[in-house]
C-alpha cells in the first residue's frame, strides 16, 4: 500500500519535472536537420588553425598540471584532519563541513570568481582548479585514511614510535598509492574542466573554440575540437596506465 | 617484572573484559595465557601496553608505572615489550626489512627516521633479527609476498628488533596451521631459552599452551581462575576454566 503511493507519488514529480523541462520528442526531431546542418559546415575542419589550437590545449594541459598538483599537496593537511580516525571530534566535524561547503561550488564558479578577483589569462584559470580540486582530493585522501587496516597501526604504535612515525610508518605506506592514483584520476577530469575555463576568460583552448563559434568560423572551431579530442585521449591513456602500476 | 594489580576493563555499554586482574610475572617466564574466547585474553594483553586503557587498575614494568604514565613515558615502556599479533599486522606495502626497522623506532633520531633514515647499528640489528628467524634472505621482499607463516617471522623478527625485555603474543598462531604452529612456538621458546626474554603469550589451543609455556594462567570471565605450572593443569581445572562460562 504503502509503496503503491510512493511510486505514484515518484511518477507525478518526475512527470512534473519532464514537463517544466519542456522536454519534446517532436522538438527534437525538428531539430535533426539543423545538427547536420551545423555538423556538414564544420567540413572540412581548417587545419590551418591547429598551431593556434596546440597552443590554446597545452596551455590547458599546464593548467590542469599546475592547478592538480597544488592541490594535492594542500589536500595533504586537510585530508588528515577531516579523517575521523586521525583526529577527534572538535576538528573532525569543522573540517567535514568546511570540504563538503566548498566542494559543492564547481571549477567554472569558482573561475568567474577568481577572473574578476584577478583578471583574465590562465592564472585565475589555475586558481579555479587549484580550490575545487583542493576541496574533492581532501576528501577522497580522507576517506582512504579512514579505509586503513588499524592492525599494522597498532603494531608501529606499540614499538614505543611517536604519533609522527606512526603516521609515517603506519598510515602513509597504507595510503599513499591510493592518494596517487586519486590526483591521477583528478588530472584526467580537469583536463576536461580546463577546457571549457576558456569560456569565461580564464586561459586555454576554450577560448579558440568559444571564438571561432562566436565567428561562425564551423571549419577551425572543428580543427581546435579535434586537437582537443587527441589530447583528453593521450592523458587519459597514459594517466590509466600509470593508476594500473600504481595499485 | 611486570606486576598487575586490580585490572579492570569495561567496554561500552557494559562488557565486563577484565574483572580484577593480579599478577606478578618474573623475568625469563614463559607465561602461556589460557581460556575461551571472550574470556579477556586479548584485553589483558593489549591492556599491558595500553594499546587499550585499562579502565581501572595498575600495570608496572620493572618498577616503572604504565598505568597512568605520560605520552613519554608510555613510549619508554613501550619500547621495552614487543607485540606479536594474530593477524602479523605488518605493513603489507612496506618490505620486510622496512617492517623490521620499525622495530627500531622508539630507539632511533626521530626526525630522520621519519624520512627513512636509520643508523648502520640499527640496520645491522634489524638484519641480525632476520636471520634469527631465518628470514634474512627475504629482506627486500614485500611483506604481502609472504606466507602466513612467513609474515608472523617476520612480526616477530620487528619485535625483537626492539631489544625489548618482554614480547607479548596475542594469539601468535589462530591464522597458522598445526606445523607451522609448532615452527612459530619453536622460535617463542628458542627466544625465551636462549636470550631469556619474558613472553606472556595467549595461547587457544589448550595442547601447544602446555607444552610450552613455563606457566599457565587460565582466564575465565575476565578473572584469573587459574594460575600455576603445565603440571598443575587436571581435568577438573580444564573444567573450571572452560565450561559453562556461557559462549
Amino acid at each position: 500500500m504503502w509503496r503503491l503511493a510512493v511510486g505514484v507519488v515518484v511518477l507525478i514529480v518526475y512527470g512534473w519535472f519532464l514537463a517544466a523541462t519542456e522536454v519534446s520528442l517532436a522538438r527534437f526531431v525538428r531539430g535533426i536537420p539543423w545538427m547536420a546542418d551545423f555538423l556538414r559546415r564544420m567540413f572540412p575542419p581548417d587545419l590551418t588553425v591547429l598551431a593556434s589550437a596546440a597552443v590554446g590545449a597545452l596551455q590547458t594541459l599546464q593548467i590542469a598540471v599546475v592547478g592538480t598538483t597544488v592541490a594535492a599537496l594542500l589536500a595533504l593537511p586537510l585530508g588528515f584532519l577531516s579523517a575521523r580516525n586521525v583526529t577527534s571530534g572538535p576538528v573532525f566535524y569543522p573540517a567535514r563541513a568546511l570540504l563538503n561547503f566548498f566542494r559543492s561550488i564547481d571549477t567554472m564558479v569558482y573561475a568567474l570568481f577568481f577572473v574578476a578577483a584577478v583578471g583574465l589569462g590562465p592564472f585565475p584559470g589555475v586558481l579555479a582548479v587549484v580550490t575545487y580540486t583542493t576541496m574533492t582530493l581532501a576528501k577522497l585522501y580522507s576517506e582512504a585514511i579512514e579505509g586503513i587496516e588499524p592492525g599494522p597501526v597498532d603494531a608501529i604504535a606499540a614499538t614505543g614510535a611517536g604519533r609522527l612515525q606512526v603516521l609515517r610508518f603506519g598510515i602513509l605506506p597504507q595510503v599513499v598509492p591510493l592518494f596517487a592514483s586519486y590526483v591521477l584520476y583528478r588530472l584526467e577530469t580537469n583536463i576536461r574542466a580546463a577546457t571549457i575555463l576558456g569560456f569565461v576568460g580564464a586561459g586555454g583552448i576554450g577560448f579558440y573554440i568559444q571564438t571561432y563559434l562566436r565567428m561562425i568560423n564551423y571549419p577551425a572551431a572543428a580543427a581546435v575540437l579535434l586537437v582537443l579530442v587527441a589530447m583528453i585521449m593521450a592523458v587519459d591513456f597514459t594517466s590509466s596506465r600509470l593508476r594500473a602500476r600504481i595499485v | 617484572m611486570i606486576r598487575i594489580r586490580g585490572l579492570r576493563k569495561t567496554f561500552p555499554p557494559n562488557t565486563v573484559a577484565l574483572d580484577g586482574v593480579d599478577l606478578d610475572v618474573s623475568p625469563g617466564e614463559f607465561v602461556m595465557v589460557i581460556g575461551q574466547s571472550g574470556a579477556g585474553k586479548s584485553t589483558l594483553l593489549r591492556c599491558l601496553n595500553r594499546l587499550i586503557e585499562p579502565s581501572a587498575g595498575e600495570v608496572s614494568l620493572n618498577g616503572t608505572r604504565v598505568t597512568g604514565a605520560t605520552p613519554e613515558g608510555l613510549r619508554a615502556v613501550r619500547r621495552q615489550m614487543g607485540m606479536i599479533f594474530q593477524q602479523f599486522n605488518l605493513v603489507r606495502r612496506a618490505s620486510v626489512m622496512e617492517n623490521v626497522l620499525a622495530g627500531r623506532l622508539g630507539h632511533v633520531p626521530g626526525v630522520p627516521s621519519l624520512f627513512g633514515r636509520f643508523p648502520r647499528r640499527d640496520r645491522e640489528l634489524a638484519m641480525a633479527s632476520l636471520r634469527l628467524v631465518g628470514m634474512e634472505d627475504f629482506a627486500e621482499r614485500r611483506a604481502d609476498r609472504l606466507s602466513g607463516g612467513e609474515q608472523q617471522r617476520v612480526a616477530i623478527a620487528r619485535a625483537l628488533a626492539q631489544e625489548p625485555k618482554v614480547i607479548l603474543a596475542d594469539e601468535p598462531t589462530a591464522s597458522l596451521d598445526p606445523r607451522l604452529t609448532e615452527s612459530i612456538m619453536g622460535i617463542l621458546q628458542r627466544i625465551n631459552r636462549e636470550r631469556g626474554l619474558t613472553l606472556i603469550v595467549s595461547q587457544h589451543m589448550l595442547e601447544t599452551a602446555l607444552s610450552y609455556g613455563t606457566r599457565i594462567v587460565g582466564l575465565r570471565q575476565g578473572r584469573v581462575a587459574f594460575d600455576g605450572p603445565p603440571s598443575g593443569i587436571t581435568p577438573e581445572v580444564v573444567q573450571a576454566i572452560y565450561e559453562g562460562s556461557g559462549s
